[in-house]
C-alpha cells in the first residue's frame, strides 16, 4: 500500500470515528449495508476513470452512458425485450461507446475532454429523445433485480449488498491489470511520458484506446446497477454529474490528472469518503442545504494535504540522496 | 468565399430548424401550421417546473381539454433542468409568438422580473405554483397550505399516539414546497391555521417538538433520486423510534418505501405523502403507507386550458376577481382507493397518447 493509499484510509478511519461518535446508530448492520453499497455503485465508476485518468486523459460522459443504459434497459424491457439479452447488448454497447471514444482521441487525435464532453451531451440528448424524456419504472424482472440489487445477509442486519460483489470483481481485476501485467505498467509508463513511452516501443495508442474501452465498459455496469437500485430512470437525470463523484473518488484516491499515477485501492477508498460523507451530513444533522460544500472542501482538503505529503517525501528523499553523495 | 459561407449558415439554419422542429413534435400532439387550419386555433403553451410522472398526468388534463373544449392547440414542455432550462423554454416560445401560456414558476420571486416581461408579451397565468407578485392573469392551484394541514392530518390518523416524523422533499426553493411543509408543521404542533400568502415559514435544521408530534428533520435531495433513497436509509438509522415518514414531492414517498423495506420496517414506520406515484398508491393498497394527498393533477392542465381559451376568446368572466382558482385535492386513503387509482389510469391512458 503506498503512502497516499495510507492518506486517505486515514481520512476515511477520521470521518467515520467522528460520526460514529456523534451517533451509535451510524454503525448499525442496516446504515453498514447502506454506506457499502453506495460506496461500491461510486467506487465501480471512480475504478473506471482512473484507468483513463492514469493516461493522461479525461472522460466526462460517465454519467451520460450511465443514463443511456438505464434508460435503454427500462425502455426494452418495456417493449418486451428478453432483459438478460439486453444486459449484455448494452454491455456491449457500453464497450463500442469506448471504442469509439478511444479512435477519435489517438487516430483522429482529438483531446479527449472534448470527445467526452460531445459524449456526455450526446448520449444525454439520445436517452431523453428515445424515452420522450419519460421517467420509466423498472417492472419486476426477478431473475435481474436480485442480480444486479440482492443482498446475501449475513448476521442481524448486516448484509452484503450485490454491487459489492460487481465491485470485489472488477478491483481484483483492475488491480492484477495494473500491477501485475506488462500492459499495466506500459499504461502507467505511458500515462508518464507518453512521447518516451512509444519511443520505446509501446504501442501506446492500443492501450489508450483500451482505457476509454474499460471506462466506458464500467459506466454500463454502473448505469444497470443504479437503475436497478432505484428502480426508475428518469432519462434527463439518472447519473447526472455522477463523472465529477468518479473524477473526483479517483483524483483523491491518488490518480494524478497528469496521468501515471493510480492505484485501484485508494480509489476505493476515496469513494466511500465521498458516500461516508453524505450519510456523515445526515447522521450528524448538518443542514441539508450545506452538503456540497462540505464534499467539495473535504476533497480539496485531502488533495492538498497529499500534494504536500509528497513535496515533503521528495525533499527529505533529495536530502538524503545529497548527504550521501557527500 | 463569402457565398460558400452563407450556404453553410443557411444549411446549419436550415438544420436547427428541423431539429426544432422535430423536438416540439415529441411533445406536442398540436401538429399541423395554423396556415393549414381555416379556423385559426389559439397556439397555447403548457410548462411545467420538471420531469415527473405528476405532470405527465398534467398533460393529460391538458390533452382532454384540447380535445373537449377545441379552438386550441396546446404544446407541453418539461424543462429538464431546473431554472435556466424553464426560462429558455419560455424565450423560444415568446420568440415563436405563443398567444398564451401557463407555467408552473420554480423560483416565484426570482422570477417575478422575468414572468413580467413575458406578461407583457402574451396571456400569462400560472399553474401549481404561484408567483403571486408578477402580471400573471390567474394562479390555478392548490392551496398548498391547507394540503400541507391535510396530509398533517393524515399523519395524525395514521400515528394517532404520536411520534417522531421527518420530511423528505426535493427542494425548498419552491413556494409550493414550503407551504406543504408548513402546512405540515403547524397541523401537527396544532398550531392555528395561517392565511396563503402571509405565511410565516420555520427554518429548515430545527427540531419542532409538538405535544404528541415531533417533527425531527427535513432532507432535501434536489430530484437526484439516489440522494432521495439514501436520505430516507439515514434518516431510519438516525432516528430508530421514527413513526412515520412524510414525502412531500412524488417521488419521495416510494424512496422511503424501499428504505422501509430494506430495513424490515414496513408497517412500523407508516409512510404519508403528495401526489400519486403507483407505488405509493400501491403500498396504501397493501396497508404499508397510510394514505396520500392528491392534487388530481389532470385537473391543472384542464383549468389551465379552459382559462387560457376563455381569455383568448374575449372572455374575462372565466378569471375569478381572486385571481385563484382552487382545483383542490382530495385526501387518498385505503378506504378510496381503488376509485382513486382507476381515475388515475384513466388519465395516465390518455396523457400517454401521443397523436
Amino acid at each position: 500500500m503506498n503512502k497516499n493509499t495510507l492518506g486517505i484510509l486515514g481520512l476515511f478511519i477520521l470521518i467515520f470515528g467522528i460520526t460514529w461518535a456523534s451517533n451509535e446508530n451510524f454503525a448499525n448492520g442496516y446504515n453498514m449495508t447502506n454506506l457499502v453499497k453506495w460506496s461500491s455503485l461510486y467506487a465501480i465508476m471512480g475504478i473506471g476513470v482512473a484507468f483513463v485518468i492514469i493516461t493522461g486523459g479525461i472522460d466526462l460522459s460517465i454519467g451520460s452512458v450511465i443514463g443511456l443504459v438505464a434508460a435503454l434497459m427500462a425502455l426494452a424491457i418495456k417493449q418486451g425485450w428478453n432483459p438478460t439479452l439486453t444486459v449484455f447488448l448494452l454491455l456491449g454497447l457500453s464497450l463500442v461507446i469506448g471504442l469509439i471514444h478511444g479512435l477519435l482521441i489517438t487516430k483522429v487525435k482529438l483531446q479527449p475532454f472534448v470527445v467526452t464532453l460531445c459524449g456526455l451531451l450526446f448520449y444525454r440528448g439520445i436517452s431523453r429523445w428515445l424515452t420522450d424524456n419519460q421517467t420509466m419504472q423498472y417492472p419486476n424482472t426477478e431473475g435481474l433485480d436480485s442480480f444486479f440489487s440482492g443482498k446475501v445477509g449475513l448476521f442481524g442486519q448486516f448484509s452484503l449488498p450485490s454491487p459489492l460483489f460487481f465491485l470485489i470483481v472488477i478491483a481484483v481485476l483492475a488491480a492484477f491489470f495494473l500491477n501485475r501485467t506488462i500492459w499495466g505498467r506500459y499504461l502507467l509508463a505511458l500515462g508518464n511520458n507518453e512521447d518516451g513511452a512509444r519511443y520505446s516501443g509501446i504501442q501506446t495508442d492500443r492501450l489508450k484506446i483500451t482505457a476509454y474501452v474499460i471506462c466506458s465498459f464500467l459506466a454500463g455496469v454502473s448505469g444497470l446497477l443504479f437503475a436497478y437500485e432505484l428502480d426508475s430512470v428518469q432519462p434527463a437525470q439518472t447519473g447526472e454529474f455522477y463523472e465529477l463523484y468518479a473524477i473526483a473518488a479517483a483524483v483523491l484516491g491518488g490518480c494524478s490528472l497528469r496521468g501515471g499515477q493510480g492505484a485501484i485501492f485508494g480509489v476505493i477508498i476515496a469513494a466511500a469518503v465521498i458516500r461516508l460523507l453524505r450519510n456523515s451530513i445526515n447522521l450528524v444533522g448538518i443542514s441539508t442545504h450545506l452538503e456540497f460544500a462540505i464534499i467539495g472542501l473535504v476533497i480539496l482538503g485531502g488533495v492538498t494535504a497529499d500534494e504536500l505529503i509528497k513535496r515533503i517525501v521528495a525533499k527529505r528523499r533529495t536530502a538524503q540522496v545529497n548527504a550521501a553523495k557527500s | 468565399m463569402i457565398k460558400k459561407l452563407t450556404y453553410i449558415a443557411g444549411a446549419m439554419a436550415l438544420v436547427l430548424a428541423v431539429g426544432c422542429g422535430s423536438e416540439d413534435s415529441a411533445n406536442t400532439s398540436g401538429g399541423g401550421e395554423a396556415g393549414a387550419n381555416p379556423k385559426t386555433k389559439h397556439k397555447i403553451a403548457y410548462v411545467t417546473n420538471g420531469i415527473d410522472p405528476f405532470w405527465d398526468l398534467c398533460a393529460a388534463g391538458v390533452r382532454q381539454a384540447e380535445n373537449e373544449l377545441g379552438g386550441v392547440e396546446c404544446e407541453v414542455h418539461f424543462p429538464p433542468k431546473g431554472l435556466a432550462d424553464q426560462k429558455s423554454i419560455l424565450e423560444t416560445l415568446l420568440a415563436k409568438g405563443i398567444k398564451g401560456i401557463a407555467v408552473s414558476p420554480i423560483d416565484a420571486d426570482g422570477q417575478t422580473k422575468f414572468l413580467n416581461e413575458v406578461a407583457a408579451q402574451t396571456k400569462l397565468i400560472t399553474h401549481d405554483a404561484d408567483a403571486p407578485k408578477s402580471d400573471r392573469l390567474v394562479y390555478i392551484g392548490t392551496d398548498n397550505y391547507k394540503a400541507g394541514r391535510a396530509l398533517g392530518q393524515l399523519v395524525k390518523e395514521a400515528i394517532p399516539d404520536g411520534g417522531e416524523v421527518a420530511i423528505f422533499v426535493g427542494r425548498l426553493e419552491q413556494l409550493n414546497a414550503r407551504q406543504r411543509r408548513q402546512g405540515v408543521i403547524d397541523e401537527l404542533l396544532d398550531r392555528p391555521s395561517q392565511a396563503l400568502g402571509q405565511i410565516k415559514f420555520d427554518e429548515v435544521a430545527k427540531v419542532f417538538k409538538g405535544e404528541k408530534y415531533t417533527i425531527v428533520d427535513t432532507r432535501t435531495d434536489n430530484f437526484v433520486m439516489d440522494a432521495a433513497k439514501s436520505n430516507a436509509e439515514d434518516a431510519i438509522t438516525k432516528y430508530e423510534n421514527l413513526a412515520c415518514m412524510v414525502g412531500l414531492f412524488a417521488y419521495n414517498p416510494p424512496r422511503c418505501l424501499q428504505a422501509i423495506k430494506e430495513a424490515g420496517k414496513l408497517g412500523q414506520i407508516k409512510v404519508c405523502g403528495f401526489d400519486e406515484d403507483d407505488a405509493l398508491l400501491q403500498a396504501i393498497k397493501d396497508g404499508h403507507a397510510y394514505g396520500t394527498i392528491s392534487q388530481q393533477p389532470w385537473k391543472y392542465g384542464y383549468e389551465s386550458v379552459r382559462m387560457l381559451k376563455g381569455i383568448l376568446d374575449g372572455d374575462d368572466s372565466v378569471v375569478p376577481a381572486s385571481k385563484f382558482i382552487d382545483v383542490g385535492y382530495k385526501s387518498v386513503t385505503a378506504k378510496n382507493i381503488d376509485e382513486f387509482w382507476a381515475e388515475k389510469r384513466k388519465m395516465t391512458a390518455l396523457g400517454a397518447k401521443k397523436d
